[in-house]
């Protein structure tokens, strides 16, 4: 067995400050992460693109730095914890300016919520669904995620192929059809009840 | 002297006019004849010992991992008071170290899981790493800029973990650490828990993701100062930071030990 003396090169050796890769102390076995993951770059520190909400789609990114977040006492019953935690979230943001929204989602929204924007315009979704304040402050995010998600659903207009088109033109003609059918026949019943003259 | 007569009741020798006789077994039958039908039998009817279904309440019971909790009150509390120090990585080891907590891995503990108690309050920037941690408790961490890892441990490992003065002074060289069990691959592999078998750019995404979701602005930790303490991590087969499998720690003459023979080498290495 071989006795390392020199205790001080199996010491931490540490990379120089620019790389970020994940730091090995220098034992690599069989199955460690470079052999596992031969094509990856192996670096946990890397902040990918936000997506961009292009056209008419919101790609579900929200700034951080473009709202306000602000906490305050929750409602309801809990005693001390209700009376002293701020547990309730609010995040609010300036509707018509906010261009992180697309343009069409936007003037949608504005429309939607017209009722509930403040005198300056700001937007406001508020939670307090749980004790946890940032599990409040995630509550809010959701909210306003599926909001503006599905106000730019509902400004897709779906495609419709020329056979479904055709096959409702027919539909259509055939229930026109049927109706005055039906009201000529009801017309003679009525007719029916009148009393003779002398005419007919 | 004697005790009263009620004290204790006499015993029924089988002998005489009162044991004896027929020794309580009857008259003929298949009770004299010590011939019983087996306990629980309705004759011939489906008894009620097989006709009520079985609810099986502790079934895998000794096959379930279990992983005594630590919140985060209790970790900011360490950090704040200096019981734990979060300049260095954060690991079991450090944690057991701390003589606050105590992992008996012959009771089915596989280690440490970190709770959400305190998560309002947490500010410690700290890389930990644990063995199992919600989704709410990895925002906390990331959020103040720390790093977290959830790690698998054989019982063999923690054993040698749990007290690390008590194993080097056994002599025993560092065993090498198994992979998860096959239920328990699927946890460690997911970026989402940030498991050590994870992809690191999966996690990377991962740690964005749960920015946008929780609500703040992900800290870019290539920036960070301590940006070498934050990465380290240990290799999937190793228990202690700085330490290889195989070596043998010997405490008293301050010397480590590292094996020679080529088979022991792989045999650590694989």
């Amino acid at each position: 067995m071989a006795v390392l003396n020199n205790l001080s090169c199996f010491r931490r050796i540490l990379i120089n400050s620019s790389s970020s890769r994940a730091y090995l102390s220098g034992f690599k076995s069989s199955i460690t992460l470079e052999k596992l993951y031969p094509s990856s770059r192996l670096d946990i520190t890397t902040i990918p693109k936000a997506p961009e909400s292009k056209d008419r789609k919101f790609s579900g990114y929200i700034p951080m730095d473009k709202i306000q977040i602000s906490y305050a006492r929750s409602s309801g019953p809990g005693g001390q914890n209700v009376n002293c935690v701020s547990t309730k979230a609010e995040i609010r943001f300036h509707l018509a300016s906010a261009e992180w929204i697309p343009e069409p989602v936007r003037v949608k929204l504005a429309e939607k919520v017209k009722n509930q924007l403040s005198k300056e315009g700001y937007f406001i979704v508020k939670s307090d669904r749980t004790r946890s304040q940032h599990l409040n402050l995630a509550d809010t995010l959701d909210k306003l995620r599926d909001l503006i998600q599905s106000t730019a659903q509902s400004l897709v207009i779906p495609e419709i192929s020329p056979e479904t088109v055709e096959r409702q033109r027919r539909l259509h003609e055939r229930a026109a059809r049927e109706r005055l059918r039906e009201k000529r026949a009801h017309s003679m019943t009525k007719q029916g009840r009148q009393s003779p003259t002398l005419d007919s | 002297m004697k005790s009263n007569p009620k004290a204790y009741k006499q015993p029924k020798r089988g002998r005489g006019i009162y044991g004896g006789g027929k020794h309580g077994a009857g008259n003929k039958g298949s009770g004299q004849r010590q011939n019983f039908m087996r306990l629980g039998y309705e004759t011939g009817n489906n008894p009620f010992y097989l006709r009520v279904p079985k609810e099986p309440y502790y079934k895998g019971h000794h096959l379930k991992r279990e992983y005594p909790p630590i919140s985060l009150l209790q970790l900011q509390t360490m950090i704040d008071t200096g019981r734990v120090d979060p300049s260095k990585p954060l690991d079991l080891v450090a944690l057991c170290n701390s003589k606050l907590f105590l992992l008996s891995p012959l009771e089915k503990q596989f280690g440490f899981q970190l709770t959400d108690e305190g998560l309002d309050n947490f500010k410690g920037k700290v890389n930990i790493e644990v063995q199992h941690a919600s989704e709410q408790v990895i925002a906390a961490i990331e959020r103040n800029g720390g790093v977290i890892t959830t790690a698998f441990y054989d019982p063999v490992s923690l054993l040698a973990m749990r007290d690390p003065m008590k194993f080097f002074i056994s002599g025993i060289p560092i065993p090498k650490r198994q992979t998860p069990p096959e239920d328990a691959i699927e946890y460690y592999t997911d970026p989402r828990n940030r498991g050590y078998l994870a992809d690191p750019d999966l996690v990377a995404l991962e740690r964005f993701k749960l920015a946008q979701k929780y609500g703040y602005e992900l800290p870019d930790l290539k920036n960070d100062p301590e940006l070498a303490m934050l990465l380290e991590r240990k290799d999937p087969r190793q228990i202690f930071y700085g330490l290889n499998p195989g070596w043998v720690v010997n405490l008293k003459d301050k010397k480590i030990f590292e094996p020679e023979d080529e088979k022991l080498l792989e045999y650590y290495k694989t």
